[in-house]
Order: C-alpha cells, then sequence, then structure tokens
C-alpha cells in the first residue's frame, strides 16, 4: 500500500460515496449532477490507481470513462429534457472543483512520470475528461432545451 | 496488501446497489444503475482484473441506462398520445 493507492482510497470513498448519497435522494436536478460528477470523479481516481499499481495499462479505463461517462450523461440530458427544463439544474461550483480535482491529479501525474507516450496519454485523458464533463453539464443545464428554441 | 481499497469500494458496490434496489421511480433508477455501473468498474480494477473493467464501463454506465431511458421515453409517449386520443 503506498501513498497512491492510499490517496485513490480516500478520493474514492469521499467522492463516489457522495455521488452516491446525490443520486439516491433528492430532486432529479440533483440527481443528475451527482451521476454527471460520478464518471469525474472514478475518472481520476482510476488515473491514481494505475500509477499505483505501477501498471500503466490501466490508464485505458480512465481513457474509456473519460469518454463514455459524458456520453452517458448527453443520453440523460437528452431524454430528459423536457423534466429538467422545468426545473434546470446549477451546479457550476461542484463541476468547476471536481474538474480542478481532475486538472490536478493529471497534472501531478505527468510531473511524475516524465515526458513520453505515457504523459501524452495522461494529458489526453485530462483534456477529454475536463471537456466532456464542462460539455455534459452545460447540457444538463438547459443546452437541449435551448438548442431547440433556437 | 490493498484491504482498505477493496473494503471500500465493496462498499460503494453494495450501498450504490441497495439504493439501485430501493429506489422505485424507474428515471431514478436509471440513474442509480449508471453510477453503480461505475462503482463495479472500479471494483473489478481494484481486483485486478481491468480487461471485465472495461466491458462493464461500456455497459453499465451507458448502454443499460440508455436502454432503460429508451423505454421509458417511448411507454411515455404512447400514454401521452392516448391520453390525446380520449379528449
Amino acid at each position: 500500500m503506498n501513498g497512491w493507492i492510499l490517496t485513490a482510497t480516500v478520493a474514492l470513498g469521499a467522492g463516489v460515496g457522495a455521488t452516491v448519497w446525490g443520486v439516491a435522494t433528492g430532486p432529479l436536478r440533483r440527481r443528475v449532477v451527482a451521476q454527471n460528477m460520478s464518471s469525474a470523479v472514478a475518472c481520476p481516481g482510476l488515473l491514481l490507481l494505475s500509477q499505483g499499481f505501477g501498471r500503466p495499462a490501466y490508464l485505458d479505463l480512465a481513457l474509456l470513462l473519460a469518454l463514455l461517462g459524458p456520453a452517458g450523461t448527453l443520453v440523460f440530458a437528452r431524454l430528459l429534457s423536457d423534466d429538467l427544463a422545468a426545473d434546470p439544474p446549477h451546479a457550476r461550483g461542484v463541476t468547476l472543483a471536481v474538474a480542478g480535482y481532475g486538472a490536478v491529479v493529471v497534472l501531478v501525474l505527468c510531473a511524475v512520470t516524465g515526458p513520453g507516450r505515457t504523459m501524452a496519454k495522461l494529458l489526453l485523458i485530462g483534456a477529454l475528461l475536463i471537456g466532456g464533463n464542462l460539455v455534459a453539464s452545460r447540457a444538463l443545464s438547459g443546452g437541449f432545451a435551448a438548442s431547440r428554441r433556437g | 496488501m490493498d484491504e482498505p481499497l477493496i473494503v471500500v469500494v465493496l462498499l460503494l458496490v453494495a450501498v450504490s446497489a441497495t439504493a439501485a434496489v430501493a429506489v422505485r421511480d424507474p428515471v431514478h433508477q436509471a440513474l442509480v444503475l449508471a453510477v453503480l455501473g461505475v462503482a463495479l468498474a472500479l471494483l473489478f480494477t481494484v481486483l485486478q482484473a481491468p480487461d471485465v473493467g472495461l466491458s462493464q464501463l461500456a455497459v453499465g454506465s451507458v448502454l443499460t441506462p440508455l436502454l432503460l431511458m429508451l423505454s421509458v421515453h417511448r411507454v411515455r409517449r404512447r400514454e401521452k398520445g392516448r391520453k390525446g386520443k380520449a379528449r
């Protein structure tokens, strides 16, 4: 058990635990935001686990999650757009905080691995994670309804 | 050697799976199932089975919620159409 795995344990326990709590209770707008946050919190956790286990191949999981997580949220945003238009979620603070956490994890891991293929992959995962998260968050808070209006 | 990590992720899976059963509304259930898919993928990774985790991510976090939401969407539209005809 090294520092990376300890950090991943704490981050996953607190972060994913909070999203499970958020998705299981409360109004619909809170649940969709929590679902969006679950992938954004789990992806940096997978990066930390990959570093902790010393297996760069585990980065593929984080890459897939960074790609598919926002896609899953977009499915909800599209199919629930009528419900969400009446009661749109506003979660700018949480979204930015989680995006900042992802950026910090990616930058720290880049500094540790040094230049090379792994670092390029890490930067790609970070860009996909933060970009996808911001797009999905915007779609949840009324992107689809706004595009339908005009 | 990584027992605390395994215990934490197992707890996450147990709590989210219980929530998926306890939540009654299908839309809310689809949201909980998406989070459960991510938690299960984390569990498989922690247990050193990343290939299983990869397929679990694809199926659990996108495909299952998509299928559920599409069927909910279709049922709702059909109900709306029936109400419109009755009027």
